[in-house]
C-alpha cells in the first residue's frame, strides 16, 4: 500500500483512510481529513511559509529544493524509491522511470531554478526584499518586492511523473506554502519529494502538504484548504477547472492549465536521422505528455517512406525498451482506431495502419488527406500528408490555442512554419529529439511560470 | 496480395437454408450442437464470409488467415465492433440486403453509428425465435406478448424493434399488442391489458427495455399504475440496461417487477443482445444469472492486450461467435468486459473509455470543449 500523503501538522494517526488504485493497479491510501484536520494542516503550512520568508533566503530555498528534487533521479535510496514508485504506479520499467526522472531533474537543479528566477524576475533578490526600480521615471525613488500568496492550493492531474513536483516547486520559489490535491493516476512522487525536502530542510518540508481524495469531489478538506488559499492552480480537464472554479471563494485567483496536444511537422529537407529523434519524443514519458507528438504532418512528399522509416525507428526503440502494456481501455481504443483506419483504407485506398502485427506496442495511422484528429493513446501516431506548409494553417486552425508543442525536422520554410505556429498559439517550436524535454524557463502554455503566482508591492520614496 | 474473391451466388442461400433447418431442429429438441458440429458449421461459414465478404476477406488476409487455417469457431478471425461503423460488412452484393439495423450510438455519438446489414431476415428470425422460445416462453405458449418499445414501423433502425415485432406476431398466443406510440409508451393501454389479464386469467409476457420498466415502476410507486398479481405463466423480459437512469440498479427493477406484478424472480428474464449480433442471450432474475444462449452463439473471453483466450471465470474482453450472422461476419470482438460463468457469460459492462494520457487529450475532446466539434 503506497502512502499518498504528506501532511505537516497532522500529528495523530488518521482514524479513517481513503483508498484507491492507479490504472496499473497499485493500491494507495491517504487520510480522510476532517475539516478541523485540514484546517490544522493549512495553518501549519501557512505558518511555515511565513517563517521561511524570514528564516531562509531565496538562494537557500533554491539550494534545498534542488538538493531534494535531484535526489529523486540519482542512485541513492531516494532515487531507488522514486523509480520503484513509478514502476508500481505506472507499470514502467527501470529505463523509462530513470529516463523520465533524469529529464525532469535537469529542470530541478539549482542552476536551472536560478535561471528560471532570473529569466522571469531578473534574479531572486526581489523575492527577499525591495529592489530599486531602475526604470522608474517618476519623482523620487521606487523599489519593488514580489511575493506569492502565503498559501497556494494546487489541484494536480494526469500521470506524467514530476509535473506535480515542478508545480509545487514553482509555488515554493515564490515563497508560498502549497496545499496539493494529488492525481489518482500518479499520487506517490510528490509526497516522496516533500519527505525528502523535509529531511533536507524541515522548515521547507513543512511548506508542502499533499494528499488525495476521489476526483471531482469537494470534501471538507477541500473547502477548508480553499478558505486558506490566496491563489489556486488547477491542472485538468475543462470540466475539472470549471468545477474547481465554482467551489472556490469568489476572491481567490485561479490559474488553470488545460489539456493540450502535440504536433510534429516533417519539412521537405528533413535529414534521415530525424525520425529516430521523433520516435524518442513519442516514447518519452510513455507518450503521456501534452508535449508528446501525436499528429505528424509530412510536407510535400507522400507519407509512405516516412511511415516506413518511423515504423523502423519505433520498432527499434520499443525493442530496446519494451513499453508497459496499455490498460484494457487503451487496448480497446487502440484496436478501434486501427480498425477504423484499416477498413477505411479498403475504401479510400489511402489510409493505412502500420503496426507490429497484433502487438499494441506502437501504431502508425496514416492518411494522405490532412486532418487534425488524434486520440491520446500510447505510442499511437497519426501521420498525414500536406502539400505545403501554408496548408497547415487551415488544417490546424480547429486546434488553435490547444497545441502545446510543435516539433519539426528540416529547415526549409521553418520561418513560415513558425509564423503559422505563433498564430495558432503554439507555446514552443522545437526540433525532434528535444520536444519531450522543454527547458526550465519554457513558457508553459505560453505563459510565465512564476509571474502569475506573484503579488507586487511598490515602495515609493521622495528624493 | 489481395486475391480475387469469388462467391458462388447460391452458396449463401444453401448454407442459410441449412442453418435455418438446424436452428428449427434444435428448437424442436432435435439435432446435436456439440463442438464437432459447430466447428464444421464454422469452417463452412468462414469460407463463405472470407470469399463473399470482400472487406472481411481482406482483413483476414492481412492477418495471414485463410479458410484452410480455420479448424473451428475459435480460429475464426473476429472483427472489432468499430468496423461496423466504417464499412458495410456483407456477404455478396449490398443489393441483397433487405434490412439495415443501426447501433444506438451510445459510445461514440449518434452521428457515428454502426450498421449491421442483414441479408437474410429469415435466418435472423429462425435464430431469435428459437432462442426466445427456449429461454423466455418456456411453456408459456398461451401468453399474450405485450411490447413496450417502439415497433420497427416506428423506429426502422432498431434491431430490437424488429425482434419484438417478430416474436409478438409469431410466438405466444399470436395476438399480442404493442403499446408504444410515436409519443412514447401508452401507459393507460398497458394498464388496461394488465387489468384484463388479471380478470381473464390469461398470462402476459411483457417485453421492454429496463429503462421502460423502471418508468413503469415509478408510475406504480406514484399510484398512477396499479400493482397487480399477473396470472401464473406470465413473464417479463427486460433489455438494454439502465443507460440514462444513473443511480438505479437493475436489481431494484427486478425486485419492483417481482413485487409489483406478482412474478417469481425467474420470470423476470434479462435479454442481452447487440445490433452486431443476430442471436441473443438470456438470464433469469438477479443478481446476474449467467446469460445463456442458443448453441450457435458462442463467446470467448480474451485478454484485452494480447487477445489470448482467458481461463473460465477471468474477466476480459468478450468476443462472440454467432452463426446467425452468416450474412455479415460471425466473429465479433466487442468493447465489453465479461467472463465465462458455467454454460453462459456474465456481462460486466463497457470498457470505460481510455482516459486522457497525462495532460494530453484526444483532439475531438479539445474541439468539443471549445464548441468547435
Amino acid at each position: 500500500m503506497l502512502e499518498a500523503w504528506h501532511l505537516p501538522g497532522l500529528d495523530a494517526e488518521p482514524a479513517e483512510w481513503l483508498e484507491s488504485q492507479t490504472p496499473n493497479g497499485a493500491r494507495f491510501r491517504a487520510p480522510a481529513l476532517s475539516a478541523a484536520q485540514a484546517g490544522t494542516v493549512a495553518q501549519e503550512v501557512r505558518r511555515a511559509a511565513l517563517e521561511a520568508r524570514f528564516a531562509r533566503t531565496s538562494e537557500q530555498v533554491i539550494r534545498s529544493i534542488a538538493a531534494a528534487a535531484t535526489k529523486l533521479a540519482d542512485d541513492g535510496p531516494e532515487g531507488v524509491a522514486a523509480r520503484g514508485l513509478l514502476r508500481a504506479e505506472l507499470g514502467w520499467d527501470e529505463h523509462l522511470a530513470r529516463d523520465t526522472l533524469d529529464g525532469m531533474a535537469r529542470t530541478w537543479t539549482a542552476e536551472a531554478l536560478t535561471g528560471l528566477v532570473e529569466a522571469e524576475l531578473g534574479g531572486p533578490a526581489v523575492l527577499d526584499g525591495f529592489v530599486p526600480d531602475a526604470e522608474w521615471v517618476g519623482p523620487g525613488h521606487r523599489s519593488r518586492r514580489a511575493l506569492g500568496a502565503p498559501v497556494v492550493l494546487q489541484v494536480l492531474a494526469g500521470n506524467v511523473p514530476g509535473v506535480a513536483i515542478t508545480a509545487a516547486i514553482r509555488a515554493l520559489l515564490v515563497r508560498s506554502g502549497v496545499l496539493c490535491k494529488l492525481p489518482g493516476a500518479e499520487p506517490g512522487l510528490l509526497p516522496l519529494f516533500a519527505r525528502v525536502l523535509f529531511e533536507e530542510d524541515a522548515l521547507l518540508g513543512r511548506c508542502v502538504a499533499a494528499t488525495w481524495w476521489p476526483g471531482d469531489s469537494f470534501p471538507a478538506a477541500w473547502r477548508e484548504w480553499a478558505r486558506w488559499a490566496g491563489r489556486a492552480v488547477v491542472y485538468g480537464s475543462h470540466a475539472a477547472v470549471e468545477a474547481a472554479r465554482g467551489s472556490l471563494p469568489a476572491d481567490t485567483d485561479l490559474i488553470s492549465y488545460g489539456p493540450r496536444t502535440g504536433i510534429g511537422v516533417v519539412l521537405p529537407d528533413t535529414p534521415p536521422g530525424a525520425v529516430a529523434e521523433l520516435a524518442r519524443d513519442v516514447c518519452a514519458y510513455d507518450h503521456q505528455g501534452c508535449v508528446s507528438p501525436r499528429l505528424v504532418y509530412v510536407v510535400g512528399e507522400s507519407t509512405r517512406r516516412f511511415v516506413e522509416d518511423l515504423a523502423r525507428a519505433l520498432e527499434e526503440h520499443t525493442r530496446r525498451h519494451p513499453p508497459p502494456d496499455p490498460t484494457a481501455a487503451e487496448a480497446v481504443a487502440i484496436r478501434a482506431a486501427r480498425t477504423a483506419v484499416e477498413f477505411g483504407g479498403y475504401d479510400d485506398g489511402r489510409s493505412a495502419v502500420t503496426a507490429p502485427g497484433d502487438s499494441l506496442a506502437w501504431t502508425i495511422l496514416a492518411a494522405e488527406r490532412p486532418a487534425a484528429q488524434a486520440e491520446s493513446l500510447p505510442r499511437v501516431v497519426w501521420v498525414h500528408h500536406v502539400p505545403d506548409v501554408e496548408t497547415l494553417e487551415d488544417v490546424l486552425r480547429p486546434l488553435e490555442g490547444r497545441i502545446q508543442t510543435l516539433g519539426y525536422s528540416g529547415s526549409e520554410e521553418l520561418q513560415k512554419l513558425a509564423g503559422i505556429a505563433a498564430r495558432l498559439g503554439v507555446s514552443r517550436i522545437a526540433p525532434f529529439g528535444t520536444v519531450a524535454w522543454p527547458p526550465p524557463d519554457w513558457r508553459h502554455e505560453g505563459r510565465y511560470q512564476l509571474l502569475p503566482l506573484l503579488n507586487w508591492t511598490d515602495l515609493e520614496t521622495p528624493e | 496480395m489481395i486475391t480475387p474473391h469469388v462467391l458462388d451466388p447460391e452458396a449463401f442461400d444453401v448454407l442459410s437454408t441449412e442453418l435455418i433447418a438446424a436452428f428449427d431442429a434444435w428448437s424442436a429438441g432435435l439435432g446435436s450442437w456439440d463442438e464437432v458440429t459447430i466447428d464444421a458449421w464454422a469452417r463452412r461459414a468462414f469460407r463463405l464470409q472470407f470469399e463473399g465478404n470482400r472487406a472481411y476477406g481482406r482483413y483476414c488476409e492481412a492477418r495471414g488467415v485463410a479458410p484452410e487455417d480455420v479448424t473451428g469457431w475459435r480460429d475464426v478471425v473476429p472483427v472489432p465492433t468499430t468496423a461496423f461503423r466504417v464499412v458495410d460488412l456483407v456477404v455478396g452484393s449490398g443489393a441483397a440486403v433487405s434490412l439495415t439495423f443501426l447501433t444506438s450510438g451510445t459510445t461514440r455519438g449518434r452521428s457515428n453509428r454502426g450498421r449491421h446489414l442483414v441479408r437474410a431476415p429469415e435466418l435472423y428470425r429462425a435464430s431469435l425465435r428459437a432462442g426466445f422460445q427456449h429461454f423466455v416462453m418456456r411453456g408459456r405458449e398461451t401468453a399474450a406478448i405485450v411490447t413496450l418499445p417502439p415497433s420497427f414501423t416506428l423506429d426502422s433502425d432498431s434491431s430490437l424493434g424488429w425482434m419484438l415485432d417478430d416474436v409478438r406476431a409469431g410466438l405466444g398466443s399470436g395476438d399480442g399488442i404493442g403499446v408504444a406510440t410515436p409519443g412514447g409508451i401508452d401507459w393507460a393501454r398497458l394498464d388496461r391489458e394488465v387489468s384484463e389479464s388479471v380478470r381473464s386469467g390469461r398470462p402476459l409476457c411483457i417485453l421492454g427495455t429496463t429503462v421502460g420498466f423502471a418508468g413503469w415502476l415509478d408510475r406504480m410507486e406514484g399510484g398512477r399504475s396499479p400493482s397487480v398479481r399477473l396470472p401464473a405463466g406470465s413473464a417479463v423480459m427486460d433489455t438494454g440496461g439502465l443507460k440514462g437512469r444513473p443511480g438505479v440498479q437493475r436489481s431494484s427493477v427486478v425486485r419492483g417487477l417481482v413485487d409489483g406484478l406478482g412474478l417469481a424472480e425467474d420470470a423476470v428474464v434479462n435479454e442481452f443482445g447487440m445490433t452486431e449480433l443476430l442471436s441473443q442471450r438470456y438470464g433469469y432474475g438477479d443478481p446476474a444469472h449467467p446469460l445463456l444462449g442458443p448453441p450457435w452463439l458462442r463467446s470467448r473471453v480474451l485478454d484485452p492486450v494480447s487477445l489470448e483466450e482467458l481461463p473460465d471465470g477471468e474477466v476480459g474482453i468478450l468476443c462472440h461467435y454467432d452463426l446467425a450472422n452468416l450474412g455479415s461476419v460471425c466473429a465479433v470482438l466487442t468493447e465489453d468486459q465479461g467472463r465465462i460463468v458455467g454454460d453462459g457469460i456474465e456481462w460486466i459492462g463497457r470498457t470505460a473509455g481510455a482516459s486522457p494520457r497525462g495532460c494530453s487529450l484526444a483532439t475531438a475532446e479539445l474541439l468539443e470543449a471549445q464548441g468547435r466539434a
